[in-house]
């Protein structure tokens, strides 16, 4: 008898494929794990589980007839719930969209269907992306796997405690200014933000046009490396103009030597102020392994990076309020009743429809647009977001990727960060490469000293370079394990382990 | 100069968001916090320094055909009108747009 928590991507792949177990026997593997795990972790704002036995027995039948299976045969999957997938509401946790029924499905969710991955679930996250916790989702909280008394980041906190708990096996989150690597950080699992272009955000609600990314969560490089395959796998996508036409080559490069090849640090980075002491030796355990690896390490500066909190809440907010105006009431979403005007129903539609920290981003964006305030804030942001650039280019000049913390500590317990500019500034560290577009990854370390947590170091490379992110990913997998780690990865949450999930 | 309710009040007119009296004091004082946060961006010197809007510097529009798209993008009018909370016949339905002699806010 196998257990799901032990089995990679590429194992339940096979495993499928060779008829050693059915896509319906997963995926009914993954529903008792859902159940056992999910009354503590509430990782999910809706489980498809019709949905889920009818792809996996389409995968079945498929594989009765004779045909190819794709490489995510049968993988259980969870999406982040702003991407629309038929057959599932798409609310964003917000009450704005509670019901919302999904008219369309997204191209990311539709090409992981493709390569075989079953959906499993829609999976909770900070309302409209709007966070660092998942608490501003309106409906409920999601417990870290690890410590069920505190947050498992955000804004895709969701997608990351689902796999971190063991409930599915691959997710998608959507990241803006760290809201994948984030959360993959605080919940111990390996979480990617590609470069901006790479993967088709079509059926995504947006947030921030020129800043958001579509990405993988897995406990294992190598199941996210797969599911960069399927994600850009079919070329560039028609429906999404920022969809550029890469290689998919993450997996055939992962075993990749980085012997040669150089690692940027940043010194200064090291010395910012709330960087716990766990995480600031964890990177330095990081930058040990890479270099016992054969790769050698340059100090790099990014001078401008003190300003990317700074310029990223001056853009962020004001694509949020340019976006999330389209939710007036009419065509989808809240609409209060008993109106007389348009205006009148459209500003109750959004007071009462939209959360607290929904209101207060789009404020902030409607007054930075404003007459007379654009030119103090909005032009001189994307100013500084050219020297950031700059900066990085500069940077990766002389090395193949940088190392530094994703998260600047462990996971805080629910209601700590009450203050939503300290919340703000959880994100230092992975905000950049966002108003850069370059790609970046959170690859868990196993325990911080201090807390016990799961403590994680970033790598950030250059533009469309993110299979090279994936090799130096793979790396430092291979020295966690080979320094005491199960040898097979980031290890499903203990609470969580072995509840349902038998095979 | 530090934001007053009565800009916030306007601000949120003009977002379209109807806010209370406590939560115009609460909205007030968390955009005053949230502008100081992005005072590094103000301390710059930034002559000549050209804008990124844009990560993909040299994105271009993709334009259509103008053709009618029957295919999977073309949404039918029933899931068009699925997710409206008020529709009548083919269309959506909306309260007086002008208001009843009142203009528009």
């Amino acid at each position: 008898m196998a257990s799901l928590d032990e089995l990679s991507c590429a194992q339940i792949a096979r495993g499928v494929a060779a008829g050693d177990f059915s896509a319906v026997e997963v995926a009914q593997a993954s529903l008792s794990a859902i159940e056992a795990r999910e009354p503590a972790v509430r990782a999910l704002l809706q489980v498809t589980a019709e949905l889920a036995l009818a792809a996996a027995g389409a995968t079945d039948e498929r594989r009765a007839r004779g045909e190819a299976l794709g490489p995510l045969a049968g993988v259980p999957t969870a999406f982040k719930d702003n991407m629309h997938l038929v057959g599932t509401r798409t609310t964003c946790a917000s009450r704005m969209l509670e019901g919302y029924e999904s008219v369309f499905t997204a191209s990311c969710v539709q090409r992981m269907i493709d390569a075989g991955a079953t959906p499993m679930a829609k999976a909770n996250m900070d309302e409209f992306a709007f966070g660092s916790s998942t608490e501003t989702s309106a409906f409920h909280p999601t417990a870290n796997p690890w410590d069920l008394e505190r947050v498992p980041g955000g804004s895709s906190g969701g997608s990351a405690a689902a796999v971190a708990a063991g409930e599915v096996t691959l997710s998608l989150g959507s990241d803006t200014g760290g809201s994948i690597r984030q959360p993959a950080s605080l919940c111990g699992v390996v979480g990617l933000k590609p470069s901006y272009g790479l993967v088709s955000r079509y059926g995504v609600v947006a947030f921030g046009s020129s800043l958001d990314q579509v990405g993988p969560f897995g406990r294992r490089v190598e199941d996210v490396a797969l599911a960069m395959d399927a994600l850009v796998g079919p070329g560039r996508d028609p429906f999404d103009s920022t969809s550029q036409d890469c290689r998919a080559d993450f997996l055939e490069s992962l075993e990749d030597s980085i012997e040669g090849m150089t690692v940027g640090v940043v010194p200064e980075l090291l010395e910012v102020k709330g960087l716990t002491d766990e995480v600031r030796q964890a990177v330095g355990r990081a930058r040990s392994a890479l270099e016992g690896q054969g790769a050698n390490v340059v100090e790099v500066s990014l001078p401008n990076i003190a300003s990317s909190i700074a310029a990223y809440y001056v853009i962020a907010p004001c694509e949020a309020f340019s976006n999330l105006a389209r939710f007036d009431g009419v065509r989808y979403g809240y609409q209060e009743p008993g109106c007389a005007t348009l205006a009148e129903q459209s500003s109750l539609s959004r007071a009462h429809g939209f959360g607290e920290e929904a209101k207060r981003r789009q404020m902030l964006g409607a007054y930075l647009l404003s007459s007379g305030v654009y030119d103090q804030y909005y032009y001189p942001a994307q100013q500084v977001r050219t020297l950031i650039t700059q900066d990085y280019a500069r940077a990766f000049a002389r090395c193949d990727v940088i190392l530094m913390p994703a998260s600047p500590r462990t996971a805080f317990r629910f209601g700590e960060i009450s203050d939503p500019l300290q919340m703000y500034a959880s994100d230092m560290f992975t905000i950049s490469s966002n108003i850069a577009g370059n790609g970046a990854v959170s690859v868990p370390l196993g325990l911080g000293r201090d807390t016990g947590l799961p403590v994680s170091a970033q790598l950030q490379g250059p533009a469309f370079e993110d299979r090279r992110l994936l090799t130096f990913a793979r790396a430092l997998e291979r020295a966690v394990d080979a320094g005491g780690g199960l040898g097979k990865g980031a290890p499903v949450a203990p609470g969580c382990a072995g509840r349902g999930g038998e095979l | 100069m530090a934001l007053s309710t009565e800009d916030v009040a306007g601000i949120a007119d003009y977002a379209r968001i109807a806010l209370d009296a406590q939560e115009l004091e609460e909205m007030t004082a968390y955009l005053n916090d949230a502008v100081r946060l992005l005072e590094p961006i103000r301390a710059y010197g930034l002559k000549g320094v050209d804008p990124t809007y844009h990560p993909i510097g040299d994105l271009s529009n993709v334009m259509g055909r103008d053709v009618v798209d029957a295919s999977e993008r073309a949404l039918p009018l029933d899931d068009a009108l699925r997710n409206a909370g008020s529709v009548e016949g083919r269309y959506f339905r909306v309260p007086s747009i002008l208001g009843d002699g009142e203009g528009d806010r």
